[in-house]
């Protein structure tokens, strides 16, 4: 009896000790897999229980995405171009719910990239508008009678065009396209990022004059920041070039004008939507210029900020960063105003690495910035990620622009999975959205939500990253604004339990 | 005394204030070398004949990068490796990395580490049946019709080649049923699934080949030859140990390839004696249930008591997506103690999947080394453990940018890899299929297209020298490796600095 006893017992422990093997392997496997989600972006939020509940009807529907992507990699769509999805995408259910979703503030934007082309096409109806079509693009110029300046052809008013081309469908089809990157060839015809970026710039040039009509730039921004409002952003910082506006008289005026145009309208949606919080300019003029023409650009920027302390919120330089000049160029002209002036700077939207463009970081990081915009070739630089994190300077993705303009193809691959996963201070915005089709910030969480991040990122991920676009803002009160935010929230978070719970 | 103080004061207040140039140069100067020194080989300090080397080196790499960098349009950087890697042997670059000593390879398959050209040659031998079913080549070799079931019809592969009216063109389309090489774009931006489709169909064909004994001798032999021409000292090969047969029809066993590996290896060491031989990691399919996992677990183990030299460890390959993650086997392979492990991990862009998560199981399992680990970016805590538990990185960016997982070279995590000084080891998986150089591609892509611009000779030294330190040789067996290695490396700066076409003017 005793041996049978013992021989059952030695049973019993074997086989205990060979499944405690196997228990503690996958403790220690759930041990690690938390440690690693613990530190991802949003993880120190608690969900409220109507939270939980929301969050499992959303990851339900994200994990049907990614789960269907993963058995069929050929219909995933975020490692895709963004153009052969971005209308589909838009009918899911987990976007409409995105889109719905406070977002906070929009923190990297460029003025005149934020409409789409549709409405441009609406601005080409105005009075007084005349065209000169040439080979390869197109001018345009507010004037009461015929322009005198440069045409290769023949200024014409923009009406008399259209309505003598015999088919105006087709004429305003044409006429769309220069308002837009959006082609159906587009990898046969963007096959490097120089050509793709050429065809952006030139988008810019070409509507200047269009936009630049005191009216129009008025109506623009108005335009701006209703189309904010109505995807759920509460406030945003836009970066501007600050280029003069001219009216029909011929007269033109300086960028302090430009600001006050700024102002004006400001002012006035503040006043038609009081439940938006406003919005403040980042100078943002040209990189690819003489460290001179940048001591003006700051000397311009101090005066701004005395004048309109309310709405101004510091400095940037854009363009191609690997085709302009590096910031390093221009550390002595910065560094004297680095004390009274906030810098937003571009840096590192490039895949180049150990170039002057990915070194842009460096300068930007030494400078102080309070935020960098993009910085695609952080990942690279370790030492400069400590810097970033230790500084607490938010980093300003723009997965979509990334794509567009040709950095990487697969969203998968971007570098904002790892800068999510290391939790790392970040917001997402939406760089130009107008000119790729995207509305003003919601298709930039989705994608990121669905592409971009871990199949586990929840809707933890999506509530921090519209926080961390209060929490790195300029906005001066904050508890207020994200008081504010908790309500909308909240009243997010009920509406979605009550339509789809 | 108090005027003195105060004046100090003032002037140490105004620098505490405003921060000057030489501040700011200064601090950016200081970043700038903590992170060349935190990379890999960042600590590595040079002689004075390296030093040389180095400049002759950086000179044609910074040209080569700048080039590309102010002319995208002219540069296919950015493109898949197909379109430039005919362009290759035409950069000095790539003729100095091509003499290098490159230490040991370290993750390759055995089917398909051999050149297309010279698989090609393979197919001229006698006995060649080849059945040409809808796209799928099958092949063996046989004395008499071979009884296996062909949908088509069974041919003497010399018939069929002299039959038909051009050679060179029948060559030409037969080659491609052993090379996924192609101009054709479409094809290569196909999803991952159907590259891995034609991949597997490769693999399939390939072993027809090379299953019958006599034509996997030399295969293999040729193999070591390729390699050991491209300065490789030492390789750990994986094999499924596909069973062998003799043109009687006789199959051998489990373990026979595993000997013939030795033989093979053997005589070729015979034939090159500062060649310092190969070891065996023996892998099977992910796809296959708990009972065939314990069978070829017993294989291994058996091979590890018949051939204890050149037994290295275990793995398990094929399309990580497609497979069963590690996790499934985690009873069976957690309560192994005598065996190495050495498990592909993360080959994948998914995240938070169960593929990325073999990184966790890998890791767990106490694996000597990960295979790719191209998912290890997105999880800072593993990377953490793999720095900490020194677990080398086996990557083969090569491998990913065909395979589909990342177009852009300069996108792949390696970069990231490298800068933060992780254990990293290049390795090309399956060069033979891709027609890659041996190794000389891979290190070429890593240092000029996915390293930093500046990163220069001494992350060459330390990935070879990592070759070596993460290998599965024993401590014998790696120093005399280094030693050999020292040697190899001192005539290859010598030959750098004394190659006249190096050092003739850089425009």
């Amino acid at each position: 009896m005793c041996a049978l006893i013992v021989i059952f017992l030695v049973a019993v422990l074997v086989t205990v000790e060979s499944h405690d093997e196997y228990e503690s392997a996958l403790f220690q496997r759930t041990q690690l897999l938390e440690r690693g989600l613990n530190m991802m972006l949003g993880n120190d939020l608690e969900l409220s229980d109507a939270e939980e509940q929301v969050n499992e009807y959303i990851m339900e529907l994200k994990r049907d995405e990614v789960d269907f992507g993963f058995s069929h990699p050929q219909h995933f769509n975020y490692s895709k171009h963004f153009f052969d999805y971005k209308d589909e995408v838009q009918h899911t259910q987990l976007f409409k719910i995105i889109k719905q979703m406070p977002k906070g503030a929009l923190l990297h934007a460029h003025d005149t990239g934020m409409l789409s082309p549709e409405y441009v096409m609406t601005l080409t109806y105005l009075e007084n508008l005349y065209v000169c079509f040439e080979e390869e693009t197109v001018k345009f110029l507010f004037a009461r009678e015929l322009p005198t300046s440069d045409c290769s052809t023949q200024w014409q008013l923009m009406r008399d065009a259209r309505y003598s081309s015999g088919n105006v469908e087709k004429f305003d089809e044409n006429l769309k396209k220069y308002f837009t990157l959006v082609i159906d060839d587009h990898s046969d015809i963007y096959t490097d990022i120089n050509i793709v970026w050429k065809q952006f710039q030139d988008y810019f040039i070409r509507t200047t004059d269009l936009f630049t009509y005191e009216p129009v730039w008025e109506q623009y921004f108005y335009d701006t920041l209703k189309a904010l409002r109505e995807d759920n952003v509460m406030y945003l910082e836009i970066r501007s070039v600050l280029p003069g506006l001219y009216d029909l008289d011929g007269n033109v005026y300086d960028e302090m004008e430009t600001l006050a145009s700024y102002k004006r309208v400001i002012d006035r949606f503040s006043k038609d939507y009081p439940d938006f919080f406003g919005a403040k300019i980042i100078f943002a003029p040209l990189r690819s210029v003489q460290p001179e023409t940048v001591k003006e650009y700051l000397q311009k920027a101090k005066i701004m900020k005395r004048e309109y302390a309310g709405i101004f919120a510091g400095f940037d330089l854009v363009g191609q960063e690997d085709l302009g000049r590096p910031t390093k160029d221009f550390l002595k002209e910065l560094i004297t105003e680095a004390e009274d002036i906030d810098f937003f700077f571009h840096a590192g939207e490039t895949n180049w690495y150990g170039t002057s463009s990915d070194e842009n970081l460096v300068d930007a990081i030494v400078l102080n910035a309070r935020r960098i915009g993009h910085a695609f070739a952080l990942i690279k630089h370790p030492v400069l990620l400590e810097e970033v994190k230790k500084r607490n300077i938010a980093i300003e993705a723009n997965v979509i622009s990334n794509v567009v303009l040709k950095l990487v193809e697969d969203m998968r691959n971007h570098p904002l999975a790892s800068f999510i996963a290391q939790g790392l201070p970040v917001v997402l915005a939406s760089d130009d959205p107008g000119i790729w089709g995207a509305d003003p910030l919601s298709l930039d969480f989705f994608v990121t939500f669905v592409g971009v991040a871990s199949r586990h990122a929840d809707l933890r991920l999506l509530k921090k990253l519209a926080l961390n676009s209060l929490y790195y803002s300029t906005y001066s009160n904050k508890d207020k604004i994200v008081h504010e935010f908790d309500i909308r929230w909240a009243r997010f978070i009920h509406n979605i339990q009550t339509n789809h719970l | 005394m108090l005027l003195v103080i105060f004046i100090l004061c003032a002037v140490f207040g105004q620098t505490l204030v405003a921060r000057s140039l030489n501040d700011l140069n200064f601090e950016r100067q200081n970043i700038l070398d903590d992170e060349f020194e935190m990379q890999v080989g960042g600590r590595l300090r040079l002689t004075d004949d390296e030093v040389t080397a180095n400049e002759i080196l950086m000179q044609w790499k910074r040209l080569e990068v700048s080039q590309a960098f102010n002319n995208p349009q002219y540069s296919n950087f950015s493109r898949h490796y197909f379109t430039y890697k005919h362009h290759i042997d035409k950069s000095n670059v790539y003729q100095i990395i091509r003499k290098m000593p490159k230490g040991a390879a370290l993750h390759v398959h055995s089917t398909l580490m051999l050149s297309t050209d010279r698989v090609m040659e393979l197919t001229y031998e006698d006995h060649l049946y080849a059945c040409f079913a809808n796209t799928e080549l099958h092949l063996q070799f046989s004395t008499t019709v071979p009884i296996r079931p062909c949908p088509v019809e069974w041919r003497l592969l010399s018939e069929l080649r002299n039959e038909s009216s051009d050679v060179t063109s029948f060559d030409t389309e037969l080659r491609k049923y052993f090379s996924l090489f192609t101009n054709d774009e479409h094809i290569t931006n196909g999803d991952i699934n159907y590259t891995w489709d034609r991949f597997n169909k490769i693999c399939r064909t390939l072993k027809y080949l090379i299953s019958y004994r006599p034509v996997r001798e030399k295969h293999f032999y040729a193999g070591l030859k390729e390699f050991y021409d491209d300065n490789i000292r030492y390789i750990e090969v994986r094999s499924g140990l596909t069973k062998l047969y003799e043109l009687n029809g006789t199959e051998h066993d489990s373990t026979y390839l595993a000997h013939l590996f030795d033989r093979v290896s053997k005589k070729f060491k015979e034939d090159h004696p500062d060649f310092c031989g190969i070891k065996l990691i023996v892998t099977r399919w992910r796809g296959i249930n708990m009972e065939q996992m314990q069978e070829v677990i017993d294989v291994a183990r058996k091979v590890k008591k018949e051939l204890p030299d050149l037994f290295a460890g275990f793995d398990l390959v094929g399309q990580e997506d497609k497979g069963k993650p590690l996790k499934d086997f985690l009873p069976l392979l957690a309560a192994q103690d005598d065996l190495q492990y050495f498990f592909h991990g993360g080959e994948t862009n998914w995240f938070g999947t169960s593929t990325d998560e073999n990184l966790v199981d890998a890791i767990l399992l106490g694996s000597n080394r990960i295979g790719h680990g191209y998912a290890l970016i997105k999880h800072p805590a593993l990377m953490a453990a793999v720095k900490q538990r020194d677990i080398a990185i086996e990557v083969n960016v090569i491998s990913n940018a065909v395979l589909s997982l990342v177009s852009d070279v300069r996108n792949h995590p390696l970069a990231a890899y490298l800068a933060l000084g992780l254990p990293v080891i290049i390795s090309s998986d399956d060069p033979g299929v891709w027609e890659a150089d041996p190794l000389s591609h891979d290190y070429y892509v890593t240092f000029t297209r996915v390293a930093s611009k500046k990163t220069d000779l001494r992350l060459l030294k330390q990935l070879a020298i990592n070759s070596i330190r993460y290998s599965a040789l024993d401590d014998e067996g790696k120093t005399s490796m280094f030693k050999l290695f020292h040697k190899n490396w001192l005539e290859f700066i010598q030959n750098v600095k004394a190659d006249k076409r190096l050092t003739d003017t850089v425009y």
